[in-house]
């Protein structure tokens, strides 16, 4: 089935306007899948502008859509400057590496690092060497 | 199927749910040097097309590395 081409222009033009841009199922407010909710605590952790588009209420033209845009039809979908980023697994994999934070152009976030080693001791105790009277 | 697609590539496919048709796909290929990682996922997609197309693959997660 081709894309409906009305709503084709209309996702061309959301794109153009949104530099970062998620299509998720439900809102960032209210996901209604647990990939798209996983993206948005992501897209929130890095403290970026996005918009953001139900894809319920129109889910399958738009999987026509999406698929002719950039062959990928299963959401949540991250967009930046026009092109598709990834679903929900390509973006958590980008934000644990921080190459998320590179392509949004953001600082990585202190908390998506890696985590750090348990509270070590910075100079840690040394026990004097052993001596031993000859 | 995928190491068919992708030569050279090595290719782990775990069962998710035991079902069968939930599968994770962890692929390593020389072809993903220099694409991005959506180009790598479409690669594996495009790969496993006519089983998920004839349904006998539901859902497969794809995780992709460059090759060592």
């Amino acid at each position: 089935m081709a894309a409906n081409p009305e709503l084709k222009q209309k996702v061309e033009e959301v794109l153009r306007e949104n530099r970062v841009l998620l299509f998720m199922k439900g809102t960032p407010e209210m996901p209604q899948c647990g990939f798209s909710m996983r993206v948005v605590g992501m897209l929130e952790q890095m403290g970026t502008e996005y918009g953001a588009i139900d894809v319920l209420p129109i889910l399958d033209p738009l999987r026509e859509v999406t698929g002719e845009i950039s062959d990928w039809r299963t959401f949540p979908q991250l967009y930046v400057n026009g092109d598709l980023v990834g679903g929900a697994d390509i973006v958590e994999e980008m934000f644990e590496s921080g190459e998320l934070a590179e392509v949004l152009g953001v600082e990585q976030p202190e908390a998506a690092a890696a985590p750090a080693q348990p509270d070590a001791p910075a100079n840690p105790q040394q026990s004097p060497p052993l001596q031993v009277d000859s | 199927m995928i190491a068919e697609a992708l030569p050279g590539a090595e290719v782990q496919v775990l069962d998710e749910t035991g079902s069968g048709d939930h599968l994770r796909a962890v692929v390593r290929a020389p072809q993903f040097e220099g694409k991005s990682r959506i180009d790598q996922h479409r690669m594996v997609r495009a790969a496993v097309k006519p089983r998920m197309d004839d349904g006998s693959i539901h859902a497969l997660s794809i995780t992709t590395r460059p090759s060592r």
